[in-house]
């Protein structure tokens, strides 16, 4: 009965429905599903193709990276100013701890043991797993690192990383701090030279890129790995010199001590023939290996600010900061005052609109058109009839103003223009601020000529001691302003040059003859009868100069107090000028040692004393006049084991006195004071022959207020020997304001003590 | 027992004037194509599972293969050594015997399905007892739950009285034994083998002949279940928007499907090349099991992974025409059915690994790692075989 097949609507062979229903099935799985999961597999493979590949490519790739050394920071005498080392950074991988099962507390304890860190802290790191970078420490020195090395070779430790890293280092620690500025943790420039050539710096980083497994360790079988060689950053020789950069701050530094600064000081040095400059400064300063830390004094100023919160202390802190890494020289723009009655001088006589003929008459007070009350001279009792030079060497106000109307509003801002005041300078430092001048419509007006008489003494308007120094160079070099700049080369990893920098000339203002008449002229300012800037003079080099005295008359408002900037910009020598100083004392303090805070007694002392270690440096050789000789202090003779007669005429030939002779010995046998002491001329020295030197200690005196010749005699009478600083020339005005060891210290007889000359008189130590 | 479950399970219907119980005629050879494409696959599913798995198995972050690199290969050759051996035994059996022991297979799964959810028995990972350890291997009930329920609704429906009319007294053992396993399997819980049986329960009461409208009805059910499923379990929420922008979560939810997207995506046209894949180095995670097919697309490419999906195609469409042509109905709703399962795996897996469909965990037959589970599938395939060898040679 089984034998047939297939019979219709037999309930045991498939039926119609049923093979009906099983080509809908074959259909929907066997077909339509597959044609549905092809053209998904289309989307995801062809068209979406290149989106999954990049995305799965930059998962599985890793880079190391090989950081570039970063180039040196050199000075014109190639001493290095930063340099980089390389460093490490020790870091973690939690999670290969865990994988190979390391001990996370031995791992954190010999870590913090090696490194001197918190032992919590690093094993609290430990703790998280999913995390294959966690760091220790950055920039750890080379002698720690072995030792973490060690201590991870020994132990046989995957979890412990060590990464190459570079750290800079600043060898002389604060100098020329605001010219170099700091890099941060990234070692990318933040300021200055380290952030405008941070490109040229920084160099490229290298790269290893690895294709690695997920659990970022090698991908077998698939060997691919590509190096980018790091470029090592390129070096960089710059125009500041070490010694003038210190000399610079030194004095600044004394300065800041002496005239009791608020606000600190700011200098620069500038080469005044190619713009370059040899030293910038500002006080405040830091040190750009510790560049976050600020000073003593800031500190106090912050806690003894009573903040209430932790926000408002960072505010304060971060407001320090920001105040110590400003470079005011640049990036602060102030009222010149008088220092720029230099560029009115010489816009009058490039003009021909005054002569050196010219005479002016100073009655104390003028009539300005548009001004409701008359213009005073700081001098109110007026200076009279005078001429040129006079008017220059007396900072005549009243004179400037009638040579400022002589020119006119255009014509003076034709060569403002020309001296680049109304542009930045483009010196290669970052944040150089741009200058505030009235608009042409105001300045230029007819009917009110108070705009255009207080620009001719440098008032009511603003511009940045880097422009002032520029234009002045310009004055001063023959008439052709410069671009100053700072770097002077660009040399590769191996010392080769690959760039120089000649100086640029922007353009001639004046003529070469104007120049000559100004620098003969400036030069008076500063070794004239009765001059203003007396203070500045060197003995044997003949310096040219203005003094300056603004007043901040935003700070008055704000504090309730005059705020004075005394300033001097100060060149030399005046037949072939070298070398341009410009130094801002701001906000002179109670405690300072001159009376007055003014450009004359602040200002020009500074510079003088700048340019007085300065110009020998710099190879310019001093050229006595008349007389000057006499005043400059001796070097002391060896004339021990010399017979008497021969110490003696030794003696006598260098300018000294022999004052007494101890023992009776054929021979000296010792000297007062000691062989190479330089001291002032015509001492009176004291020669031992046979006898003991008296070394019982004497009192210092108060040399005080006194002229050099009488500070001499009076040092002379304990047997004590002065040396001199400052203005070293003979006149009744000069006298002593500072003596280098205190009175009444204990001190051994034939001790040097350096004293400080300054002009006193009513024109040196106007506020101008 | 009882004689409910006796009724129900233990019946013997050899005695039914019914085809495959028919052994007066010689059965003939098992069908070439059918076996042919089943190795080449089984073949090519061995050596992707060298490939895909050296990388895990070299470096064993779960500590299991003692970084031997073929740790996992050559398990998998072996067990593919014992399936061919299996479905060879199995293409031996007559049709009869299945049909015969289909009720003790059924109840055998749901012991089995009983016991795994005995702590000792059942093995805990992830949460969910879904394994029952056997010493030598493991395996998981649901597998077997699989062919039971095949091989239990085709001799239901071959049963002379249980004529699948539309009645819901005629529906009732299905919807029990359905309900029953799928109960079961919420207690592990096995999400994707409870889909994968309803679609198996379903389809062979569609080819039973259940009339459609209570299919029509099933699928406002079930889309309501899911609704409530969506609403109230976060679990769904979060596959289904894992499903819908798995780049919103890479690192986490995600992570599966963003990794397999990758691997896909990189294959191109081309591929990689075979053991190539960088994708297997870790980031792919289940690269050697749900998400093999991802490795194949990355190493072979979308030319590779389609010549791969006509494999299939063509063996599922070869396992339809074997059941159109079955002898007898019992065979037919067989094969359909096996046919059916072995599509849903593999349809199933490829949209998951193509995040068409939201992700679970499905295998690919005769590719994913997994002893046990490809003797089962090679068991099953054997039963088509032994179906096809009683088709009659065309005159």
């Amino acid at each position: 009965m089984f034998k047939k097949r297939r019979e219709k609507n037999d309930p045991a062979s498939p039926n119609r429905m049923m093979l009906r229903r099983t080509l809908f099935l074959m259909i929907v799985c066997g077909i339509v599903a597959f044609i549905a999961l092809g053209a998904r597999l289309f989307q995801l493979q062809i068209i979406d193709h290149d989106m999954y590949e990049s995305a799965a490519v930059e998962q599985q790739l890793r880079q190391t990276n090989v950081p570039a050394q970063r180039g040196t920071i050199y000075d014109r005498n190639m001493n290095i100013l930063a340099m980089s080392a390389s460093v490490s950074n020790i870091y973690i991988s939690p999670a290969e701890i865990k994988m190979n099962k390391e001990d996370p507390a031995f791992i954190a304890s010999g870590l913090s043991n090696i490194l001197g860190l918190d032992y919590a802290e690093i094993y609290e790191k430990t703790s998280h797993t999913d995390s294959w970078y966690s760091t220790v420490a950055r920039k750890v020195e080379d002698d720690l690192t072995e030792r973490v090395r060690q201590f991870k070779e020994e132990n046989n430790l995957t979890g412990v990383k060590i990464e190459e890293a570079s750290k800079r280092y600043y060898p002389y620690g604060t100098l020329a701090s605001h010219v170099l500025g700091f890099v941060g943790t990234d070692d990318h420039g933040l300021a200055g030279l380290e952030y405008y050539y941070d490109k040229l710096l920084s160099g490229t980083d290298g790269r290893i890129v690895r294709a690695t497994n997920a659990y970022g360790t090698d991908m077998m079988f698939t060997d691919f790995e590509d190096y980018y060689d790091a470029v090592d950053g390129q070096s960089i020789v710059t125009t500041i010199d070490e010694t003038v950069q210190h000399y610079l701050e030194k004095h600044l530094d004394e300065a800041a001590v002496d005239y009791d600064l608020q606000d600190g000081a700011a200098g620069i040095v500038m080469d005044v023939n190619t713009g370059a400059i040899l030293g910038m400064a500002s006080l405040g300063d830091f040190d750009p290996n510790d560049y976050m830390t600020v000073s003593e004094e800031a500190q106090e100023r912050i806690s003894t600010a009573m903040v209430d919160t932790m926000e408002d202390y960072d505010t304060l802190l971060a407001e320090e900061r920001n105040l110590q890494w400003r470079n005011k020289a640049l990036t602060e723009t102030y009222e010149p005052g008088s220092v720029f009655k230099i560029i009115t001088l010489a816009t009058g006589l490039d003009s021909g609109a005054v002569t050196t003929n010219s005479t002016f008459f100073c009655g104390g007070s003028l009539n300005v058109l548009g001004r409701t009350d008359p213009l005073n001279c700081w001098n109110v009792v007026g200076h009279g009839n005078e001429t040129l030079t006079e008017a220059a060497m007396f900072s005549c106000n009243i004179a400037f103003t009638i040579i400022g109307q002589k020119i006119g509003a255009e014509r003076f801002y034709q060569y403002i223009r020309a001296f680049g005041l109304f542009d930045r300078t483009g010196v290669d430092l970052p944040g150089e601020a741009g200058s505030l001048w009235w608009s042409d419509d105001v300045f230029f007006n007819k009917a009110n000529l108070s705009q255009l008489a207080a620009a001719s003494f440098g008032q009511t308007f603003t511009i940045t001691p880097i422009q002032l120094i520029t234009a002045v160079s310009a004055v001063a070099n023959g008439g052709y302003l410069m671009e100053p700049y700072l770097v002077s080369k660009v040399l590769d990893d191996e010392g080769t040059v690959v760039s120089q920098r000649e100086p640029t000339v922007v353009r001639q203002v004046i003529s070469e003859q104007t120049s000559r008449t100004c620098c003969e002229i400036l030069e008076q300012v500063v070794s004239g009868q009765n001059a203003t800037g007396k203070n500045a003079y060197v003995a044997g080099y003949r310096v040219c100069g203005k003094t300056g005295t603004s007043e901040d008359v935003n700070y008055e408002v704000e504090h309730g107090t005059k705020k004075y900037i005394a300033s001097f910009l100060g060149f030399a020598p005046a037949n072939d000028p070298q070398v341009a100083v410009l130094v801002l004392c701001e906000n002179p303090g109670p405690d300072s040692i001159v009376g007055s805070a003014g450009g004359g007694s602040m200002g020009a002392p500074t510079v003088g004393k700048i340019l007085q270690d300065v110009l020998p440096y710099l190879g310019v050789q001093p050229q006595y006049g008349e007389g000057e000789e006499a005043l400059v202090d001796q070097r002391m003779p060896r004339v021990v084991s010399k017979s008497l007669e021969e110490a003696r005429e030794l003696l006598e030939k260098n300018g000294f006195v022999v004052k007494s002779v101890v023992g009776s010995g054929a021979a000296v046998t010792a000297q007062l004071p000691a062989a190479n002491a330089k001291i002032a001329a015509g001492s009176e020295v004291i020669l031992y022959c046979g006898e003991e030197l008296d070394k019982t200690p004497i009192q210092m005196p108060n040399l005080l207020g006194l002229s050099y010749e009488i500070a001499k005699i009076r040092a002379g009478w304990d047997n004590l020997y002065v040396r001199g600083e400052g203005v070293m020339m003979n006149s009744n005005s000069i006298l002593t304001v500072r003596q280098s060891i205190e009175e009444g210290t204990l001190v051994e007889p034939g001790t040097v003590v350096t004293v400080t000359l300054s002009d006193s008189s009513y024109a040196a130590t106007a506020r101008t | 027992m009882s004689s409910k479950v006796e009724e129900m399970f233990m019946y013997d219907d050899t005695r039914l004037a019914d085809y495959t119980y028919d052994n007066s005629i010689d059965r003939g050879t098992v069908d070439i194509p059918f076996a042919l494409l089943t190795l080449v696959l089984l073949t090519v599913g061995v050596i992707m599972v060298l490939s895909a798995s050296f990388a895990r198995a070299y470096y064993d972050p779960n500590n299991t293969t003692g970084g031997n690199a073929t740790y996992y290969f050559v398990r998998q050759a072996l067990f593919a050594l014992c399936g061919v051996g299996v479905m060879f035994v199995c293409s031996r059996f007559p049709m009869g015997f299945y049909r015969h022991i289909s009720g003790i297979v059924m109840l055998v799964s749901l012991a089995m399905l009983v016991l795994v959810l005995v702590p000792g028995i059942g093995e805990k990972v992830n949460n969910a007892r879904r394994w029952i350890n056997l010493g030598f291997t493991t395996f998981q009930p649901s597998e077997i739950a699989k062919i039971g329920v095949i091989m239990y609704f085709s001799a239901l429906i071959c049963a002379p009285k249980n004529k699948l009319t539309g009645s819901i007294k005629g529906l009732l053992r299905y919807v029990i034994v359905l309900g029953a396993v799928c109960g079961l399997l919420v207690l592990e819980p096995h999400m994707s083998a409870i889909i994968i049986i309803l679609v198996i329960g379903l389809v062979m009461l569609f080819l039973g002949g259940l009339p459609l409208r209570w299919f029509i009805g099933g699928a406002v059910a079930g889309g309501s279940l899911l609704g409530i499923g969506y609403a109230l379990f976060p679990y769904v929420r979060n596959r289904f928007t894992a499903w819908l922008n798995p780049f919103a979560d890479a690192s986490g939810t995600g992570y599966q499907i963003v990794q397999s997207l990758y691997s896909i995506g990189s294959g191109g046209l081309l591929g990689l090349g075979l053991g190539n894949s960088r994708q297997k180095y870790l980031y792919l995670p289940e690269e050697h099991n749900d998400f093999i097919f991802s490795v194949v697309c990355e190493e072979l490419g979308f030319i590779g992974a389609m010549l791969i999906l006509v494999l299939f195609a063509l063996l599922i469409i070869r396992g339809y025409w074997l059941a159109m042509h079955a002898r007898d109905r019992y065979s037919a709703m067989v094969g359909a059915g096996i046919t059916t399962h072995l599509a849903m795996q593999v349809i199933l897996n490829v949209a998951v690994c193509t995040n068409s469909i939201p992700c679970t965990g499905i295998s690919l037959p005769l590719f994913s790692y997994g002893g046990t589970a490809l003797l089962l599938q090679m068991a099953e395939l054997g039963i088509i075989l032994s179906l096809s060898r009683d088709i009659p040679e065309k005159r």
